[in-house]
Parts: structure tokens; C-alpha cells; sequence
């Protein structure tokens, strides 16, 4: 019954230590001349404060994006129809737990609007927290055990991903694409690799910032001027400098023109998202202007021109088919006969811009009453437009059951104009703008 | 435990959040690799790992050295005494006149303008123009607070020349 014994612990151990230890990288001890030199960098502002300081600046930046990029996922009902433009085949950890709801009117346009302005923002302090690190790119020796190597993958991982998600961001809300991937895609899972190696590093790193703030204060070496700025005492572990030159600016000299870069940033963005007066100070927001005068003068994402309307299919020909129980066609002068409704909607880009209009027309329960389907799941709305991924959307139950969603008509009291999606065009409150499609052919209704 | 650190390097929890870590990038690797034109996310995804450290970081150094040596407290020969450094008056507007072109450079140089114009209605006519418009006024405002700072300086020079010469009576 030998089998029975318990292992001998003491022979197991002896065995282990018997193992050969694993080769170590071997790096010559002196570090080659150049930026591996500690003499190298001569900064005297680097340090474990300092990066501190600025990490803890952007990280809750980063979560209002990650969050609200998520939120903005959700936002598109990616569950319904054809709305999720994202490859097949997920292991279903992508957040779809619930319907986006209809309230308040202005939900997608403040949870958009805080994505693109935290973005810009964080831009500037991202590239400030990037400075503050260069040393720890050319540490020496550059590899210290398999912990540390993993590390420095994971920071590779970090910083690509970091810029990565940004700057797509940022070219995507410019209409500027010099690559040939899929923008939602690519920027929504490179995502999850950035906020991984996020979240990594912050746990790892978190006992040093600890350790920053309890040596030198969280806000104390803010109150330095520049004949009081001392470097932080020297550590071959970290950022600081060995031989450090003469302070040239105080730490929050420092701070002060990277948050005046960003806080100028943010407030031009949040310009175009807030709208009104403060739209004149949105200078370099992209939709930092009105485009046209009157009416029907607002922002327009898409123009009748390149969606290829032709005036032809939205003239008196035009009917909007409605399908469901029932089918029925009806003309813009039945649907004007129909009862008409005036609410003050915002439209709301995923590129983070936004107006507030006031529009007229037929609801979508309504409508869904007239399709014979009264209490539908969903609706797929499509447009005359023939190409381009937003021609169709497809609608829940509550976006169809509001008493706010409407088939619009006009717009601030007079028609909708041919770039606004004359004859007809979909208003739900709180909806990504794009799924309020324009110019409209027909309504399918799905039964409860 | 002491083993375990020898081979690793650092302890096991370390080694559970790496594994955490890398599990859920990925993921995100691989529905990346399911999504149109991988091959062109991976190649901006590795030249945003080397944007900064390879190219922005020795450009603005450069500069920053530039300025320094030029502008900064060694250069200070052709100053008076009043020692006021002009080098914060450059490099501040500069940085955020920077950041602005940074941030909003395919605007700026009509990069998308067709694209623009197509989706909008709107020009991007605008963006070079009201660009110059803020460092011209970033420049400006700076070199007021330069030339304010001078005078004061100047000023307090002349009233301490003015008490030595008093105590020299």
C-alpha cells in the first residue's frame, strides 16, 4: 500500500532545488554610451512625483473614455438586426446586457460629448506622462528576470495601444483615414488591449505612487517656484536624473502649460457638443460652425449629394412603405394628416458633436399602429440611399414606444431639407445620430 | 516562495495579474485579427508603440535644446542684468500652439477636406487659418507678459542702482 504514503515532501524540495537555474539574459554591467547612460538624462522635473501626478491626471480620463466608449457600443442596440458592424463570432463577453434607453433626451450627446472631450484632453497628458518615462525606455540592463520582461511587453502593449485608440479617435472625428481597417473594430478592441496593460501597470505601479505622494505630498511641490524647484533625490530605479541640469521651469510651470493645452483643447470640443453661443469658440472642433443660415441651416452628417439621393425617388412619387402585420404605402400628405407632434431632440454624433432642433411629425407607435403591429419588438428602418453602411437601423421596442420618437417631417417649423432627409426622417431622443435615418422608404415592423 | 522569485523574478500574484492582463489583450488581439485589414491595424498599432519615443520625443527635445541653449539661463550674455529669460516666453505658446497642430492636423492641412466637405457640407478652408489666428495671439500674449516682466525688472534695477547710490552719500 505504498501508494498510499504521502509524497516525501523533503525529496520534492531537494529535487526542485536540484533543477538547474534558468540561464539569466547577460548584459554587459556597464551600459553602453548613449541614452542608457543614468548620466544621460538630464532632466530635473523627472521623477516618481512627477509622473505620479500626471498619471493620476489621466487615468480618470481614461476611464470617462473607456466607459463611455462602451456605453457608446451599447448605444447602437448592436444586438438587433444588422446594427453591429463588428465581425461575427465573439465569445460573448462584449457588453450587450441591456436595451439603450430613450431618457434623458440628451443621454448619447453627453455620454459621446464626455468621450471625445476626455480623449482630447487626455492627449496632451499623455504625451506629457510619455516625457516623463523616456528614461525607463533605455533602463539598463534592459532585461532583469522574466517579471520584468513581461512587464516591458505589457508596456509596449500600453503605450501602442494608449496611442493607438487615441489618435484613431482623433482622426475619425476629422473624416481623416489612412489605413485600410474597419475604424469601429479596430479602435473598440484595441481597446481592450490598452485598458488590459492599463490596468497592469497601474497595480504594479501603485505602490510607487503611494510611496510619491506620502515622501513629497500629493499638491506640496506645486507651491515651488522655480528658485524652489530641487530635483527629487537621485535612484538608479527610477526617472530621476543622476547629474541633472538647472530647473529652467517649476513643476507647476510644467503642469500649468500641459493643462492649458489640454483645458483649451477640451473647451474648444466642448464647443461642438454643447452647441449654442459656445459652438464660436469651438475654433478647431471639427463642427465648430453653422454651416448654413435659416432653418434647416444645422450640422449635417451626410449630404443628399453624396448619399446619392436623387431628387427623382423623394418627389411626389415618393411613398413610405410600411410593413408588418399589414402593409400600407403612404404619401407625405397622408402622413402631414396624420397627428402631428413637436419635440426639441438633439442629434447627437458618435463623432461628439451635437444640435438641439426642434422637430414635427408622426409618431413611430403610430406608425407601427398603421403597420397593423401594434406593440412591435423592433423596427428596421431603411433609407432611399442605396449604399454606405448607415442606410438602415434597426429600433427597439421602447425607441419605437416613446412618445418622443417620430417619423420627422419638418424641422423648426418648416420642411426638412434634402441633406436633413427630406421627405422623411427618424428622431428618436437619445439615439447615436446615424441610426435616425434619412430620407426613408420603409418601415418593417416585427410582432411582440 | 524564495525559489519561485529566483526563476520569476517577482512574486506569484505579479505573475497572476501579467497572465489576467495578457489574456484579455489577447482577446482583443484576436477579434482584431477577425476584423477587415488586420494586417493594417498591426502596423499602426506598432507605430503608435514608436510614435512618441522614436519620433516626437528627439524632435521636441531637439527643440527644447534649441531653445534652451539659445534662450535659457547659459544664454544669457547678451541679456542685461535684469536676468529675465525669454526661454518660458517661447517654449509655453510654442507647446500649445503644438499641441493644436498636433491634435487637429488633418483639419489644419486639409488632409480630408474632400471627405470633409462630402459629409458636412462644410469646408475645411477654415482650420490653417484659425490655427495662425491662436499662435499668433498665444505669441502675442506671451511677448506682452515678456515685455511687462522686463520693464518691471528694468524698473527695480534702476530704483536698487538709485538706493546704492543713495547710501554711497
Amino acid at each position: 500500500m505504498s501508494w498510499l504514503k504521502p509524497p516525501n515532501v523533503t525529496s520534492v524540495k531537494e529535487k526542485l532545488q536540484k533543477l538547474p537555474t534558468p540561464p539569466k539574459p547577460k548584459f554587459p554591467e556597464e551600459p553602453p554610451p548613449g541614452p542608457t547612460q543614468p548620466t544621460f538624462w538630464k532632466s530635473p522635473l523627472r521623477g516618481p512625483w512627477m509622473t505620479s501626478i500626471i498619471g493620476s491626471a489621466l487615468l480618470p480620463l481614461v476611464i470617462i473614455c473607456a466607459i463611455t466608449g462602451f456605453l457608446s457600443h451599447a448605444a447602437y442596440n448592436p444586438a438587433l438586426g444588422d446594427n453591429s458592424f463588428f465581425p461575427a463570432g465573439g465569445i460573448g463577453i462584449d457588453p450587450y446586457f441591456f436595451s439603450w434607453p430613450t431618457r434623458p433626451t440628451f443621454l448619447y450627446a453627453f455620454t459621446q460629448g464626455s468621450h471625445i472631450i476626455a480623449g482630447c484632453l487626455a492627449i496632451p497628458i499623455l504625451f506629457a506622462k510619455l516625457w516623463s518615462v523616456m528614461p525607463k525606455l533605455f533602463e539598463w540592463p534592459p532585461l532583469r528576470s522574466v517579471a520584468h520582461m513581461a512587464e516591458r511587453i505589457s508596456l509596449a502593449l500600453l503605450v501602442g495601444g494608449a496611442l493607438f485608440v487615441f489618435f484613431t479617435g482623433l482622426l475619425n472625428i476629422q473624416v481623416y483615414y489612412p489605413w485600410k481597417f474597419s475604424f469601429v473594430p479596430s479602435h473598440y478592441y484595441a481597446a481592450f488591449v490598452f485598458l488590459a496593460a492599463l490596468a497592469l501597470h497601474v497595480s504594479l505601479k501603485f505602490p510607487t505612487i503611494r510611496k510619491a505622494y506620502r515622501e513629497r505630498g500629493v499638491v506640496k511641490p506645486l507651491q515651488d517656484d522655480l528658485e524652489h524647484t530641487v530635483p527629487e533625490p537621485y535612484d538608479e530605479m527610477t526617472t530621476t536624473a543622476l547629474e541633472p541640469s538647472a530647473p529652467t521651469i517649476s513643476r507647476r510651470g510644467l503642469l500649468l502649460t500641459v493643462g492649458g493645452a489640454s483645458a483649451g483643447i477640451g473647451l474648444m470640443m466642448s464647443g461642438q457638443v454643447i452647441g449654442g453661443p459656445l459652438r464660436k469658440i469651438a475654433l478647431l472642433a471639427p463642427r465648430g460652425r453653422q454651416p448654413n443660415s435659416g432653418p434647416n441651416g444645422f450640422q449635417i452628417n451626410k449630404t443628399a449629394a453624396t448619399a446619392g439621393i436623387e431628387p427623382s425617388k423623394t418627389g411626389a412619387g415618393w411613398r413610405l412603405k410600411l410593413v408588418g402585420a399589414t402593409k400600407a404605402e403612404l404619401s407625405r400628405e397622408q402622413l402631414l394628416a396624420m397627428p402631428q407632434y413637436t419635440y426639441d431632440l438633439p442629434i447627437a454624433c458618435v463623432e461628439g458633436w451635437s444640435t438641439t432642433q426642434s422637430w414635427t411629425g408622426v409618431r413611430l407607435k403610430d406608425l407601427a399602429d398603421a403597420a397593423g403591429t401594434p406593440g412591435a419588438s423592433e423596427v428596421l428602418v431603411q433609407s432611399i440611399q442605396e449604399f454606405g453602411s448607415f442606410n438602415k437601423a434597426t429600433l427597439s421596442s421602447g425607441q419605437i414606444a416613446d412618445e418622443q420618437s417620430l417619423l420627422a417631417l419638418k424641422v423648426n417649423g418648416v420642411d426638412l431639407s434634402p441633406d436633413h432627409g427630406y421627405p422623411a426622417r427618424v428622431i428618436v431622443p437619445a439615439m447615436p445620430g446615424v441610426h435616425n435615418t434619412k430620407w426613408v422608404r420603409q418601415m418593417t415592423f416585427q410582432e411582440a | 516562495m524564495t525559489r519561485f522569485r529566483s526563476l520569476y523574478g517577482a512574486s506569484p500574484l505579479h505573475l497572476l495579474a501579467v497572465i489576467a492582463s495578457f489574456a484579455i489583450a489577447g482577446y482583443g488581439f484576436l477579434r482584431i485579427f477577425d476584423s477587415p485589414a488586420p494586417e493594417s491595424t498591426m502596423l499602426f498599432f506598432i507605430a503608435a508603440v514608436f510614435m512618441h519615443d522614436m519620433l516626437a520625443f528627439p524632435l521636441y527635445s531637439g527643440l527644447n535644446q534649441i531653445a534652451t541653449r539659445s534662450a535659457g539661463p547659459k544664454a544669457n550674455y547678451w541679456l542685461s542684468e535684469q536676468m529675465v529669460q525669454p526661454l518660458n516666453y517661447i517654449r509655453i505658446p510654442a507647446v500649445l500652439s503644438a499641441f493644436c497642430l498636433l491634435l487637429f492636423f488633418p483639419l489644419i492641412f486639409r488632409l480630408s477636406a474632400d471627405r470633409f466637405m462630402a459629409n458636412s457640407g462644410e469646408s475645411a478652408d477654415v482650420f490653417l487659418t484659425r490655427w495662425l489666428g491662436i499662435v499668433a495671439v498665444l505669441f502675442t500674449v506671451s511677448a506682452l507678459l515678456y515685455a511687462i516682466r522686463l520693464r518691471r525688472a528694468s524698473q527695480k534695477a534702476a530704483a536698487e542702482d538709485a538706493d546704492r547710490a543713495a547710501d554711497d552719500d
